[in-house]
């Protein structure tokens, strides 16, 4: 049987939690009294119970948020978001920007390690690689990903449907009554997010019985100019659709640019629906229809199971998918 | 299409030695179990195959190239763990299509490989699904999937069942067997649990504190264990241990336990134990391979293979009774048939299978036989 701090206080004559603050270094002992108590508790070789050694755990109260980009996404919405969560439980986040690069994120992780940081959020960056799945199984679990898949093992995750959303936006101008529904998208090189929309678009016109045409989807790189050409090349070859789903803001900007060009109007010839509630995307006009995603929720949450991951061991993991909501504007329907 | 093999290899953390100069060869298309005690370096040696962890000394082999330096991704090796994820946004084609995906992967291959892992899994009717709508031994197959469809040359699956209930347990250990037969490829495959790795191995590692106990087939272990350890851990109820000595009374050698029992040891045995005369051994024995002596139709109970014991519970199991018993300061369990009419307080003669005894060396442990 392992000495308790009631055996060393009983030995002693003094008080248990006289005990525990002689054992903690704790003022308000006496001198010799403290002597007593840790000489007894050398001597029968004192374990601190489990509570007691989780206080003098090793804890930082930072957390790492590696982020693929400070450019590219919505990503300062779910940093700001992370961090008031953050904040108010007590935790410093420290922004690591990967650059989507493997190494880089390689290396901070490492921070979760080398216990330099409590846990990490990472944002992002498609599929999680053999340097996350190992460090979780190495027994680092205070991990949590959002929008980002792992084949292996099952890591907290916090998806965005983006697959839903696209399907929201393009049943919207279906119901709005239009069939020919130009899909402008930035999956030159079959991102994964890109295709997820895609899907999504199908789905709801396979949903509502429309044949997809595949002519009506523009695959591009994603830029201003790409959305530009994305127009005169849909109208020149005759194809002509009714309305258009555009998954990102600059090639909406561009969208929208080149139809304002050629002397149409929006809604009345071409109504849009765009993708993201970004600042790019608020200033065009029309007010726009666009697809919203909870990042706000996303951020918060992300931060809430990562902290319930580090106070409780037996937390349970989970993937949690949120959906994303579409808001009217003025540029679908007058 | 590939082999695996351990070369002397070590694997350090700090102060524990979680792999200790261990050999393995693990032959191509073969399905070979690590199985070993919490802690005793199995999933080290997984993940030192998978490339996730580096190696102290020594060099592993995937067919002929040494991976020592070769980075996970391009080793070829896919990996099963019992933790894994189903999006349940996704259906069950995507969910296992989703990594080809990302690695783009051209759209008519994904799909050839979905579509051949779904009938290789039978879930061929279920790609469509959501994961909610599956059952769990369901769920389990399209984590499978996820791993077939990347086609490796070696699959690796760390307590890939340990979170199933009993029963679905054992449905799919007989899956994954018939899996294995049916992907032709090399498996390698982590448990804790002897009954999983005697029913689902070609061939099997046991690991204790990082040191390879044996490698060898199931009955092979089961019937020719090394030493104390293996012949301990493998086979339920344990195998019984008895203190004994070895003493020689003319041409015979019997195995003693200090006045309890005297058993006589086969003559083609003989040889095994001339050196240890009035030396101290361990007398094992499996419960399987006692008998009561009372209904026992093919052994001729004589006093060299026999000897008294009483009864201290009696535990009907079906078609047979465990009987746990007590000769002396000795203690062991006795499987008989459900003939027995043994009951606790009686004593009764134990027979026992000599040619199934096994003689332990009392210092290291080892198995004379
Ligand atoms: N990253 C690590 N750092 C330090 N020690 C480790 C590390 N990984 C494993 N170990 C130690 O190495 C030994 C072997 O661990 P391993 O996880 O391989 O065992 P196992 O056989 O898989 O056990 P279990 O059945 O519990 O999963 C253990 O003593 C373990 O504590
Ligand atoms: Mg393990």
């Amino acid at each position: 049987m392992p000495i308790t701090l009631k055996d060393i206080a009983k030995m002693v004559g003094v008080a248990e939690s006289t005990v525990s603050r002689a054992i903690n270094g704790k003022p308000g002992v006496g001198k010799e009294t403290k002597q007593k108590i840790l000489e007894i508790a050398k001597k029968y070789d004192f374990q601190p119970n489990k509570l007691a050694q989780g206080l003098a755990k090793q804890e930082t109260h930072i957390l790492a948020l590696l982020i693929p980009g400070l450019s590219k996404g919505n990503y300062s919405s779910l940093v700001e978001n992370i961090e008031y969560i953050a904040e108010k439980d007590g935790y410093q986040i420290i922004l690591c920007n990967t650059q989507n690069d493997l190494k880089k994120e390689k290396k901070y992780l490492n921070l979760l390690q080398e216990k330099r940081v409590d846990g990490a959020v990472i944002l992002g960056g498609e599929i999680a690689d053999q340097h996350i799945v190992n460090t979780v199984l190495r027994g680092h679990k205070n991990i949590v990903l959002v929008n980002r898949l792992c084949e292996e093992i099952l890591i907290p995750t916090i998806l965005i449907d983006a697959s839903y959303g696209a399907y929201l936006a393009t049943e919207y101008l279906i119901n709005l009554g239009f069939e020919n529904i130009g899909l402008i998208t930035a999956a030159k090189n079959d991102e994964y997010i890109e295709s997820e929309k895609i899907k999504g678009y199908k789905k709801a016109l396979k949903d509502n019985m429309i044949e997809y045409n595949n002519e009506l989807i523009i695959k591009t790189d994603g830029s201003r100019e790409a959305g530009y050409l994305a127009f005169t090349q849909l109208v020149n070859i005759d194809i002509n659709p009714d309305s258009f789903f555009v998954t990102s803001d600059l090639l909406t900007l561009g969208l929208i640019e080149s139809i304002k060009m050629g002397g149409f109007f929006i809604p009345q010839d071409y109504p849009v629906v765009t993708y993201g509630d970004t600042l790019i995307n608020s200033i065009i006009e029309p007010e726009l229809t666009r697809v919203v995603e909870p990042l706000e929720k996303a951020g918060k949450l992300a931060a809430e199971v990562l902290i319930n991951l580090i106070n409780d061991d037996q937390a349970k993991e989970e993937i949690k998918v949120l959906k994303p909501t579409l808001k009217i504007g003025k540029s679908t329907k007058y | 299409m590939a082999s695996v093999t351990f070369e002397n290899v070590t694997k350090r953390f700090g102060e524990v030695v979680a792999a200790n100069d261990q050999n393995i060869e693990i032959k191509d298309k073969e399905f070979l179990v690590l199985v070993g005690p919490s802690g005793c370096g199995k999933s080290t040696d997984l993940r030192m195959i998978a490339g996730l962890e580096e190696i102290s000394e020594g060099v592993i082999k995937i067919g002929d190239k040494v991976v020592n330096d070769i980075p996970p991704k391009d080793r070829d090796i896919a990996m099963v763990f019992q933790n894994y994820a189903l999006y349940p946004h996704m259906n069950v084609y995507d969910n296992m299509a989703f990594g080809l995906k990302l690695r783009k992967f051209p759209k008519e291959e994904i799909e050839r490989r979905v579509q051949e892992a779904a009938e290789i899994l039978s879930i061929e009717p279920l790609l469509e699904r959501k994961p909610k709508q599956l059952s769990g031994g369901q769920r389990q197959r399209v984590a499978l999937g996820r791993a077939i469809v990347r086609e490796p040359k070696v699959f690796l699956m760390d307590e890939p069942l340990s979170n199933l209930d009993a029963k679905l347990r054992v449905q799919m250990r007989t899956e994954l067997s018939k899996l294995h037969d049916r992907l032709k490829t090399t498996v390698i495959y982590v448990t804790h649990d002897q009954t999983e790795a005697m029913t689902m191995g070609d061939r099997i590692v046991v690991l204790k504190d990082g040191y390879v106990q044996q490698v060898d087939e199931p009955l092979e272990l089961y019937n020719h264990p090394n030493n104390m350890f293996v012949a301990g851990f493998i086979g339920s109820p344990a195998m019984n241990f008895l203190d004994a000595k070895i003493v020689k009374e003319g041409d015979d050698y019997y195995t003693e336990g200090f006045g309890a029992f005297k058993v006589k040891i086969p003559d083609q045995l003989k040889d095994k134990v001339k050196d240890y005369v009035n030396k101290r051994v361990v007398f094992g024995i499996r419960p399987e391979n006692l008998t009561d002596a009372e209904i026992t139709h093919d052994l001729d109970i004589t006093d060299e293979n026999s000897f008294e014991a009483e009864v201290e519970v009696v535990e009907p199991m079906g078609s047979e009774i465990y009987l746990y018993l007590a000769v002396d300061e000795h203690s062991m369990i006795a499987r008989v048939d459900a003939e027995s009419e043994a009951k606790v307080g009686d004593k009764i003669k134990l027979g026992v299978y000599t040619q199934k005894m096994h003689v332990f060396d009392n210092e290291t442990e080892e198995a004379l036989f």
